[in-house]
């Protein structure tokens, strides 16, 4: 009798074993910062999950989000988490959607006041760990698998020089425009590129009209360093001299708008679901004007 | 919605119509302009150097406003390109040769502004494309092509506007490329109290949606959004100049309207409600000073919480705290001016393991010494840094700039005289964050000017010499400069005549030399008291040593603006 049982145990957990899904998860060691961004990039997040035998219970994904001393932020709420059925003999791909579905995900603390805030946690080392549960008992039908990567989000640069509303004089600037930038922080994995543009600010026109509608007078693609010393070759003097103009407004001088869009290696905007999802820093305006006139004008 | 706003445009027209058989008065005014580029590059096939205008391009303004008695007015704003040059944003793409836009397309393209503001007392319609300022925090930096009114019964304030700020603009693989774009539906509104000079007190809400089927294909990598601001503003106006400004803002803002809906994100219902990346965050301005004849001073902070985002101010950089103090003086007389200020950001604050400190202090300090003498001195100072994060060392760039401008006038009795020396000093300093080795980058600029002035001649010449030296490891870069330029009046004073002429010479290392010379000329006739032409003619001729391949490749850069622009007033007239 007890050789039966021993049978029947040694059976029931051969069965167990042998109905183990096997499950694959690929993650980047820097994903984005804004945990909802995984999902629109298909190299963030990989999970594969097959067996080779027939599989006859559905399975959840439970996925835990902790911090590296093991602390669990976030985990799925496995009441409202999708099902899956596993096909037998074939691979299921999933990505962040499925692994990390922030609508079913439970966070903890500041973690979700930040989440919340923000859209992304604070900079830090995290791990994710995944595992497949059978329905209805969310007894495990896999192994655990984790994976630590490390999060922080990139600040694009602020544009320092020329200072908004800066008066450059007319006749160094018609020379050499000096544009000075922050880097991206923090430094990035790849080295980047950033693409100065600069417009003029015509008559008639607003400042951000102009950056959205006229043709770029200096648009330059500069990697590895955060200035930029431009040969500008234009003659700086007004179209029409103020004294005979009928604009009622004189202009004060030339008026342009500069700014820095931050790209990857592939040329792709760093950034893309952040702000105006094209990596722009905050543009700043600047004036050239006649110093030597004006002075004479004010004497 | 836009059929509606083309009507009462139309109405708005057929009103500035009646103004000849009504007695009304009209001025403004009205002007075409021609620009022409060209760009002449050697040898053949070298594309070295781009072109950064368009070819062709013609501009159209009018700007009437009809006075109907005392207190109706109808003001008319429109400036219309003949060709887009859509380069950045959203419309990039719309350029000569590259696909063609819709009318609703043209209408709300920022490159055209049509717009009309009838105004009746203290109540003003708005059609049109309007770029309307609430608060810093609210809304601001958008041209949005719709209807609204502005109106301020007594201390009372009401706004509201609605409309497009952006068209539905399809994805285009090119060339020319078009990112795409979803339409986009705005709308503002503000309530509030205010006493000019003494008080403001107001409420702004302002929100934007994109809505996902407006283009198709539609953009790769932009995703339809949705935000709303509510933010409450008050400044006050003490007596002798002093003053408080505050405002205070939350922003919900959804990055992309495709993802799924959520209960574990408050909604702000009804205005906007939560999706999985939806976020909620605040912002505040402050400022408190005095402002007086003599001194003026001032201390200002800024906060913007990570997540804070208005579609108001789509290039808006949160996660940032900034402070700031200003000051202004006026002494001896009024011959001593000195501006400074001084001030930190605190960038990335909700990382709180690698945020960014940035320092930034001005100077500028003027002293007129005697009828000759006077000199100005002015000081700049931005440093960056941040914690290293997972790199050896962290992020440290110092910016530094000195400028001395002494200026000497002398006078007899036929001309006056002014020769003023710049020289500036720059060294910008920045880390390498892997070997922790300091790049510094060491520029000098010193400008000599000389302005006579003829006081029985209209004739104003100018003169002026420069040289520039820039060093950083491996480049050594020498830019001498000679230019002069020249004023005069001729055919009676009606026409103005302005050249310049400018010889570049940069050396790069040890190669040969870049020439550079820039011809610019302004023509402006004043055909009548009312009638005028302006042209603009300038040319830059450019020519490479041995720097770079092919050597001695050059470029002859021409621009030429022409346009006539009339100026009218019944009243004057009358």
């Amino acid at each position: 009798m007890k050789k039966i049982i021993a049978i029947v145990c040694l059976m029931i957990t051969t069965q167990s074993l042998l109905s183990q899904i096997n499950i694959n998860l690929t993650l980047s060691g820097r994903p984005p910062a804004n945990l909802t961004e995984w999902a629109n990039r298909k190299d963030v997040l990989t999970f594969i999950m097959g067996s080779s035998t027939a599989i006859r219970f559905d399975v959840k994904i439970k996925t835990e989000l902790k911090t590296l001393d093991g602390t669990v932020i976030g985990s799925t709420n496995l009441n409202t988490a999708k099902v899956y059925t596993p096909l037998p003999g074939a691979s299921t791909i999933l990505n962040a959607l499925d692994v990390l579905p922030l609508e079913n995900m439970i966070f903890t603390g500041k973690y979700l006041n930040a989440l919340q805030k923000t859209g992304k946690l604070p900079a830090d080392n995290y791990m994710l760990c995944v595992q497949l549960v059978r329905m209805p008992d969310y007894a495990p039908a896999s192994t655990v698998v984790c994976k630590t990567f490390y999060l922080t989000a990139y600040q694009l640069p602020v544009l320092m020089l020329p200072a908004n509303e800066q008066e450059l004089n007319r006749t160094i600037a018609q020379s050499t425009i000096t544009f000075r930038w922050t880097p991206v922080v923090p430094a990035f994995t790849t080295p980047v590129t950033y693409r100065l543009l600069m417009f003029e600010i015509l008559e008639n026109q607003k400042d951000m009209q102009a950056l959205r509608s006229n043709q770029p007078l200096l648009d330059k693609k500069i990697t590895g360093t955060t200035q930029f010393i431009w040969q500008p070759q234009l003659s700086m003097i007004p179209y029409s001299s103020g004294a005979d103009s009928l604009n009622t407004v004189q202009p004060k001088g030339k008026k342009f708008i500069w700014t820095i869009q931050a790209l990857d290696n592939s040329g792709q905007p760093l950034n893309q679901t952040e702000g105006n999802g094209e990596s722009i820093s905050e543009p700043k305006v600047f004036y050239v004007i006649d110093k030597n006139t004006t002075s004479n004008k004010k004497d | 919605m836009n059929k509606t706003i083309i009507a009462l445009f139309f109405l708005c027209c057929s009103a500035a119509g009646m103004a000849q058989v009504t007695k009304v008065s009209v001025s403004g005014t009205m002007g075409i302009s021609y620009e022409g580029y060209g760009l002449d590059r050697n040898p053949a096939g070298w594309t070295g150097y781009t072109p950064r205008r368009p070819w062709n391009q013609v501009r159209f303004n009018f700007m009437p406003n009809f006075q109907f008695g005392k207190n109706f007015s109808l003001p008319f704003n429109i400036n219309l390109a003949a060709l887009p040059t859509n380069f950045a944003g959203p419309y990039s793409g719309f350029i000569p040769g590259g696909p063609k836009q819709n009318f609703k397309q043209w209408m709300a393209n920022p490159v055209n502004n049509i717009a009309v503001n009838p105004k009746y007392k203290w109540a003003e319609l708005q059609l049109g494309t309007q770029y309307l300022r609430y608060s810093e925090l609210s809304t601001g930096d958008i041209g949005v092509f719709g209807a609204g009114f502005d109106l301020k019964p007594g201390l009372y304030r009401i706004k509201f506007f609605t409309g497009t700020s952006q068209s539905g603009i399809n994805y285009f693989a090119g060339p020319p490329a078009i990112t795409g774009a979803f339409k986009r539906s705005n709308w503002m509104f503000q309530i509030g109290k205010e006493k000019e000079n003494k008080y403001e007190v107001a409420f702004n809400f302002a929100k934007g949606k994109d809505v996902i089927n407006s283009s198709a294909p539609p953009p790769l990598t932009i995703k339809p959004q949705e935000g709303f601001v509510i933010s409450m503003l008050s400044n006050v106006h003490f007596n002798k100049g002093w003053y408080v400004k505050l405002e205070g803002a939350q922003s919900v803002f959804t990055k992309d309207l495709n993802t799924a809906s959520t209960l574990l994100i408050q909604s702000f219902e009804p205005f906007i409600k939560a999706h999985t990346t939806t976020t909620r965050d605040y912002a505040a301005t402050g400022s408190l000073g005095k402002k007086g004849q003599h001194f003026d001073i001032g201390i200002s902070t800024k906060y913007f919480g990570a997540g804070f985002q208005t579609v108001g101010y789509p290039y808006l950089q949160p996660d940032r705290l900034d402070y700031t103090i200003n000051t202004k003086i006026n002494t001896w007389k009024n011959k001593m001016n000195i501006v400074a200020s001084l001030g930190q950001r605190v960038n990335n604050i909700s990382n709180t393991t690698l945020k960014a400190n940035q320092f930034i202090g001005n100077l500028n300090w003027f002293t007129q010494f005697n009828d000759k003498w006077s000199l100005n001195l002015n000081y700049n100072n931005f440093g960056f840094q941040t914690a290293s994060g997972l790199n050896p060392y962290g992020i440290k760039n110092v910016s530094n700039d000195l400028g001395i401008s002494p200026t000497y006038t002398w006078s007899n009795s036929k001309m006056m005289n002014i020769l003023s020396l710049s020289y500036n000093y720059s060294k910008y300093d920045e880390r390498d964050i892997l070997s922790g080795l300091t790049t510094s980058n060491n520029t000098h600029t010193a400008l000599l000017t000389y302005v006579p002035s003829f006081f029985t001649k209209d004739i104003t010449p100018d003169f002026s010499v420069m040289y520039f030296y820039n060093d950083v490891p491996m480049a050594k870069t020498t830019l001498a400069t000679i230019s002069s330029g020249l004023s005069v009046p001729v055919a009676k004073k009606k026409v103005q005549l302005r050249g310049q002429l400018q010889y570049n010479l940069t050396k790069l290392n040890s190669f040969k030399g870049d020439n550079n010379l820039i011809a610019s000329c302004s023509v402006d006739w004043k055909i009548t008291k009312q009638f005028s032409w302006n042209t603009y003619l300038s040319t830059n001729y450019f020519k490479y040593g041995n720097s770079i391949i092919p050597n001695g490749a050059n470029y002859l850069e021409s621009i030429c603006r022409t346009g006539f622009q009339y100026k009218f007033d019944t009243k004057k007239n009358k």
